[in-house]
């Protein structure tokens, strides 16, 4: 693996490798969004909630992505702002069906985007407006109101309605990922 | 959601904004139909799935049409019709084994019923009490047709104002009727036999053994029969059985049923009962002095609210810490417990629509909601710990979330002992003589005041014989003998070396003048020399102050002087009735000029 890994990069094929943070409150499907994007037969069956956070590693057509999936439990939010440094783009993802925490997610958005180790870059965000599936979930525009996501002014960022148990929604969020990544690289 | 339906502030603060607030605003709806007390809410985790749920035994608009809801995040997820009011709703686990769902209890009426997964599960009432013989009687006879409703009502209504037991719900309803609706009442319900049951008014739950957050727990009934009930949690037996002077109302347990518990009971008589695992019957009460609107235990301390709109701490043995005054009635009370942090706190609703939270009698945060506040519930809810659920007067449910970074401080003055009591006495030195003394005075303090005393009496002594001389030799400027009471004063005007001396003479009697006096002077006549040296007084009228004058020549000029003695006699007699002696000032003059 290793030696192939080389070649590859010498050969110019290798990926760039990016780092990417994944946040969002518990619960609200980051571990299956992020284990859906792996390749199938790297994909675990139980998702069990995360404790602290978990590394996780996966390909697009041109970037090889290695995520810290974060946990959103209370006491581990505290947790995150250690690695906004290492982070060149963040998926922040919500439960759509979750209206009571939709404020506690808009507060966690709001203190990540004040941190002073993001608050004057450029970093692309994806947000998930996951669980889309579900009967009592909101519109991804009606999330995009809830987080007053327009007053996002210096930074790229994009939402996706998603799946993450059938996977759909996710591509499209990824291919956006990897255009901003490329822009901001070349 | 909700813009602007509430906001809090800290104690310090007057106004608070949006971002200095501690709670998130996550849900608010003015007409969420919902009343009920914070006695009738509870929060957990019915289905297992890590999403808690909110138990509402809901009082029903008016408390018409009581109901048992059950809601998830902001929307009601079922909802059953209650046979009664409700009186308490509470959720504990039954048994040891997986899936560890808590079951749910809800006191109505005289029954408690209790949901598994929200199903119905079991139903517990409360045993049957003996009727009052004179009621069943009087039923007996109606279902003979003897008595006519009428009559049936008149005397029931006599039981009902002397009889020491009460009647029966059955006759109590009877006795609500209007007149056309008895017969067909009496008609349904005589061939039944009459039955009697206390009803539920508090229900609170206690750990069977363990002292764990997810341990088996007991329920524990207060009932309207002034009994504390303890019931086993699976069985559903009566496991222990206590008396109390008074109604319960309110209910705090802490410890185990197994191992030690204590119990404390706030009544309806205004006083708060505090038992132990071994009594049947209280062993500390506390009396307030109006009647309790809530109780709640913070740690080991005892919070009562009264009617008189005030919060009191107490101790688990009844003595007074503190109390605080609230600014409006207090409508409802509960626990705060902030596990993050390890805080614990009261939070008292308020008929003025505010929510206060304190730390023992500091101030910690105060919220402002549209509506009077009926009920308040604080925990884990939904996903989310550190909910605060508020419901109002008029049906409104208020969803908030305490910031994961709000922090309660205590206001600065508030807390702690008064200023004055930081205050330095100056207390003098313990020097070496100080404490010399201290040790003498200790060890001799009979003898010191024996000395003390008879020098005062020597004192008191010598100043009587003093005046006693004075008087018998007529030496002062005051006469009282019965027949000329008499008063003299002199002054003495004047630079020198000639002076005016005035004697002002005075008869003090009440009614009898006096005649025949004479006054002379006494005096060195190498150095003074008086124009008459002796001439008679004229009448003296009672009451006035006769001025009499006369000029004295100093004739020395060597700066001495000398006192003149002026005595008043009567004719005829020798001994004078009074005596004053002038001390004469300096001549300043010069004699010779
Ligand atoms: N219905 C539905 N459930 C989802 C979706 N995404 C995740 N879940 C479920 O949500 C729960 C929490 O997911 P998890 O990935 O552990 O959330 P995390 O805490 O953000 O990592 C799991 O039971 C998932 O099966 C979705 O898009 N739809
Ligand atoms: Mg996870």
């Amino acid at each position: 693996m290793g030696l192939l890994d080389r070649l590859s990069g010498l050969l110019g094929l290798k990926k760039k490798e990016v780092h990417v943070l994944c946040l969002g409150l518990d619960n609200s499907g980051k571990t299956t969004i992020i284990n859906k994007l792996k390749p199938s037969n790297a994909q675990s069956q139980d998702i069990v909630p995360t404790i602290g956070f978990s590394i996780e590693k996966f390909k697009s057509s041109s970037l090889s992505f290695t995520v810290f999936d974060m946990s959103g439990q209370g006491r581990y939010r505290n947790l995150w702002e250690h690695y906004y440094k290492e982070g060149q783009a963040i998926i922040f993802v919500i439960d759509s069906s979750d209206r009571l925490r939709m404020v506690v997610a808009k507060e966690e958005l709001d203190t990540l985007l004040n941190h002073p180790d993001i608050k004057h870059r450029r970093i692309p965000i994806l947000f998930f407006a996951n669980k889309m599936d579900l009967r009592d979930a909101v519109t991804s525009v009606k999330v995009s109101q809830l987080l007053c996501l327009e007053n996002i002014k210096d930074k790229p960022w994009h939402i996706c309605a998603s799946d993450a148990i059938k996977g759909e929604g996710l591509q499209e969020g990824v291919d956006w990922l990897q255009d901003q990544i490329q822009a901001v690289k070349t | 959601m909700a813009a602007a339906s509430s906001s809090d502030s800290d104690s310090g603060r007057a106004e608070s904004n949006e971002a200095s607030s501690k709670w998130l605003d996550a849900h608010y709806d003015p007409m969420a139909n919902i009343h009920t007390f914070s006695s009738c809410l509870a929060l957990a985790d019915l289905h297992g799935d890590g999403e808690y749920k909110l138990v509402v035994g809901d009082l029903g608009p008016g408390g018409q049409h009581p109901r048992l809801k059950v809601l998830k995040g902001p929307t009601v997820l079922t909802e059953s019709p209650l046979p009664a009011l409700p009186a308490a709703a509470a959720t504990f686990l039954m048994e040891q084994h997986e899936p560890r769902t808590p079951a749910l209890a809800l006191a109505s009426g005289p029954c408690v019923y209790v949901y598994k997964n929200l199903r119905p599960y079991f139903k517990f009432s409360l045993p049957q009490l003996p009727p009052n013989p004179l009621e069943q009687d009087l039923w007996n006879q109606a279902k003979e047709d003897r008595i006519d409703p009428l009559t049936l009502k008149e005397m029931l209504e006599g039981i009902r104002e002397k009889a020491e037991v009460p009647l029966s719900v059955q006759s109590l309803r009877f006795l609500q009727l209007e007149l056309s609706e008895m017969e067909a009442f009496v008609s349904q319900h005589k061939s039944r036999s009459i039955k009697r049951q206390t009803v539920i008014t508090t229900m609170t739950t206690l750990k069977k053994n363990l002292a764990d957050e997810d341990a088996v727990s007991c329920l524990v009934l207060g009932t309207e029969n002034k009994e504390l009930l303890v019931l086993d949690p699976e069985a559903f037996t009566i496991l222990a059985k206590m008396s109390l002077p008074s109604v319960p109302v309110f209910l705090e347990v802490s410890g185990q049923f197994d191992v030690e518990f204590r119990l404390a009971a706030a009544c309806r008589n205004g006083n708060v009962y505090i038992l132990r695992r071994d009594s049947k019957h209280p062993k500390y009460c506390i009396e307030l002095s109006a009647q309790p609107v809530g109780l709640v235990r913070v740690h080991k301390v005892l919070v009562v609210g009264s009617t008189q709109e005030s919060l009191h701490g107490f101790t688990h043995k009844g003595r007074k810490l503190w109390t605080v005054q609230m600014p409006a009635s207090i409508l409802t009370m509960n626990l705060l417990e902030q596990r993050s942090r390890g805080l614990q706190a009261v939070m008292a609703g308020l008929a003025n629509g505010e929510v206060r939270i304190y730390h023992d009698k500091a101030l910690l945060n105060v919220i402002r909601t549209p509506d009077a506040v009926t009920s308040l519930c604080f925990g884990r809810y939904g996903r989310e710990d550190n909910t605060l659920i508020i419901t109002t007067r008029g049906g409104g449910l208020i969803i908030k979330i305490l910031k994961r970074t709000a922090v309660f401080v205590e206001a600065g003055g508030v807390v702690g002992p008064p200023p004055a009591q930081a205050m330095k006495l100056s207390v003098p030195r313990k020097t070496r003589l100080y404490v010399d003394q201290t040790l003498r005075e200790r060890e001799a303090g009979t003898a010191m005041h024996r000395t003390f005393q008879t020098d005062l009496h020597l004192l008191r002594l010598r100043a009587a014989r003093a005046y006693v001389r004075a008087l018998e030799s007529s030496l002062n400027p005051v006469s009282v003998t019965a027949r000329e009471p008499l008063k003299l004063h002199a002054v003495v005007q004047g630079l020198g070396p000639t002076f005016k001396l005035t004697l002002h003479l005075q008869n003090t009697s009440a009614a009898r003048p006096i005649l025949g006096l004479l006054v002379c002077f006494l005096y060195n006549e190498v150095l003074y020399a008086l124009p008459r040296a002796f001439f008679k007084v004229p009448l003296l009228v009672p009451g006035l102050i006769y001025p009499l004058e006369t000029f004295v020549e100093s004739l020395s000029d060597k700066g001495i002087s000398d006192i003149i003695k002026v005595l008043v006699l009567r004719e005829g007699q020798s001994a004078p009735l009074l005596s004053a002696h002038i001390n004469m000032p300096v001549s300043e003059g010069l004699a010779a000029a």
